[in-house]
């Protein structure tokens, strides 16, 4: 399977304290691939490390070829990276439709502003938003603002979608929204990539699963693999707790 | 009294294009400077410098306050932009304290604390704009069209993205903008226009000086757009038409014109507080809480028909 991003030992220190330490990561293109590992993993300044928040010390980040290492993040969005945060980070004062048209504003600046509109709901609809576009971001359900960042992420996100924890704080309907909603998008080809703690979720989505504790990573393969593998097994199964 | 009321409408059509122009960078970019004085003030002697030594024609005066205004605007931001946010408040009032002064001595040019004088009135199309009431018309309509300029820049999609930005500036970088690029152009769009109010100053009192273009004038216009409302396209026309307007109704009282400055600025100053205590807002938040309220007064009197 050809790897559409490529990470290659790619290490953070923060204050001495190594988050990454010469991950090495390929990302599948067409698939979904997952991250998952304890708090303090590095997961977080992983997705923040590619989408160009934190300049890594060490290490290449390479998206078809293209050095993503050095760029500000506006360009990598430009290139085609979108992403979710765990907290969202919608825009409070912004309608929901203006929450997609900002992103929509810049992937698809030289459509006109009608088709730009046309696209914007069409995400949302895609997103399975129900709620009107019209209405503030801030006025809506967690649930709902989730999949309103879903479909901004969706507005950049063509050639990699990276998703930070998409299923927390989702109820189990939700939850089947969230993951009929990823599977389709890599039916139709995108090449996603997500970071979670709830392991459900990554059975039910992921393809392709890397297992990272304290910056390293300790374990990959298929969901069952790392699952079943000793390091992870520890983590997640009644481990020795960590001191 | 008419020539009065006419001058008043100048001077609150100076306002109002000071307060709104600042409210892009305020309001919506989220970007605090106290130096928009200095771009008044560079609208003003530029217009003053054509219409002495070129011509009196508008439209060039303009032009040329304009390009200076976005040139000046340009000097602030480049450099204060790159450094972090709070840093440009400190940047801006630099900037101010070094404009004023330049405006005080550069003799040759600002005329140094005397001034500029006999800066002759407009033409527009050929035809000489002499009379108040002209004045009054031309300010108005001036001010007009930067306020419709500036509401469809706000509701284009630079507005939209110096909105987002200002709300969650990771978010907007990675929905693809440069946070550098848009506060630089909010910065420089801003300035440009400010000097709007320049142009229109120099050639209706004839005569400018750096005192009008200090840091308390900066001061001012940022009263008017915290107490109209910021962020909002209705607030800060009301800042700036109560800022104007409220002096001119303090002297119909018997106050003594001694304690007249003083009273003025212990009110400004009260209401500025008490607004950022409970209606951050402004009087458009206050508005849209008594309009709230009304919509509800027939609900909560049962008692009462509201036929």
């Amino acid at each position: 399977m050809k790897a559409q991003l490529e990470i290659s030992s790619l290490s953070k220190a923060f204050g001495g304290n190594a988050v990454l330490d010469r991950v090495d990561l390929e990302v599948a293109a067409c698939a979904v691939s997952a991250v998952i590992g304890p708090n303090g993993a590095g997961k977080t300044t992983l997705f923040n490390a590619i989408s160009g928040f934190v300049p890594p010390d060490r290490g290449q980040i390479t998206l078809e070829g293209v050095e993503l290492v050095g760029m500000p993040p506006h360009r990598i969005a430009e290139l085609g990276v979108g992403r979710t945060f765990q907290n969202l980070r919608l825009f409070p004062r912004l309608t929901v439709l203006e929450n997609v048209l900002v992103a929509l504003d810049r992937t698809e600046r030289r459509q006109s502003r009608r088709r730009r509109q046309v696209q914007a709901r069409a995400l949302l609809e895609r997103a399975g938003v129900s709620a009107s576009p019209d209405t503030f971001a801030s006025d809506l359900s967690f649930a709902e603002q989730k999949f309103v960042s879903l479909a901004r992420a969706l507005a950049c996100g063509h050639r990699i979608l990276l998703l930070d924890e998409p299923g927390s704080g989702l109820d189990p309907p939700s939850l089947e929204r969230m993951y009929a909603l990823v599977r389709s998008l890599a039916a139709e080809g995108r090449t996603i990539l997500l970071i979670e703690h709830n392991l459900d979720v990554v059975r039910e989505l992921a393809e392709r699963v890397v297992f990272l504790d304290r910056g390293r990573a300790l374990a990959r393969g298929t969901p069952a693999q790392v699952f079943a593998s000793p390091e992870a097994a520890n983590s997640y199964f009644g481990g020795e707790p960590e001191p | 009294m008419t020539a009065y009321l006419e001058s008043l409408a100048v001077l609150c059509a100076i306002a109002a294009i000071l307060a709104s122009s600042l409210d892009l960078v305020l309001g919506f970019a989220g970007i605090f400077s106290v130096a928009h004085a200095v771009f008044f003030g560079i609208g003003a002697y530029a217009a003053s410098l054509v219409a002495l030594h070129l011509t009196a024609s508008l439209a060039f005066a303009l032009a040329v306050a304009m390009a200076a205004g976005a040139g000046a605007g340009l000097l602030l931001a480049v450099p204060a932009l790159r450094v972090r946010e709070e840093y440009f408040v400190v940047a801006s009032l630099g900037f101010q304290v070094v404009a004023t002064t330049v405006f005080e001595q550069w003799q040759a040019v600002t005329g140094g604390i005397g001034g500029l004088t006999g800066i002759p009135p407009p033409t527009v199309a050929g035809l000489k704009v002499e009379s108040y009431a002209g004045m009054a018309a031309l300010s108005v309509l001036l001010a007009g069209a930067v306020l419709a300029g500036l509401r469809a820049l706000v509701r284009s999609r630079l507005g939209r993205a110096l909105q987002a930005l200002n709300q969650d500036e990771v978010a907007a970088q990675a929905a693809g903008h440069n946070p550098v690029t848009l506060r630089t152009l909010a910065v420089v769009v801003s300035c440009s226009l400010a000097s709007v109010g320049g142009v229109i100053y120099a050639f209706f009192s004839s005569f400018v000086n750096p005192e009008s273009f200090t840091l308390d004038e900066s001061v001012r216009v940022m009263v008017m757009v915290i107490m109209g409302g910021a962020g909002t396209t209705a607030g800060p026309l009301l800042g700036a038409l109560f800022v104007t307007l409220f002096p001119a109704l303090l002297s119909f009282l018997t106050i003594p014109d001694q304690f007249l400055g003083p009273i003025q600025r212990l009110a400004y100053g009260l209401i500025v507080v008490v607004l950022m205590v409970y209606e951050p807002d402004g009087m458009v938040g206050l508005a849209r809480r008594l309009r709230r309220l009304r919509a509800l007064a027939p609900a909560g009197k049962p008692g009462e028909s509201t036929a």
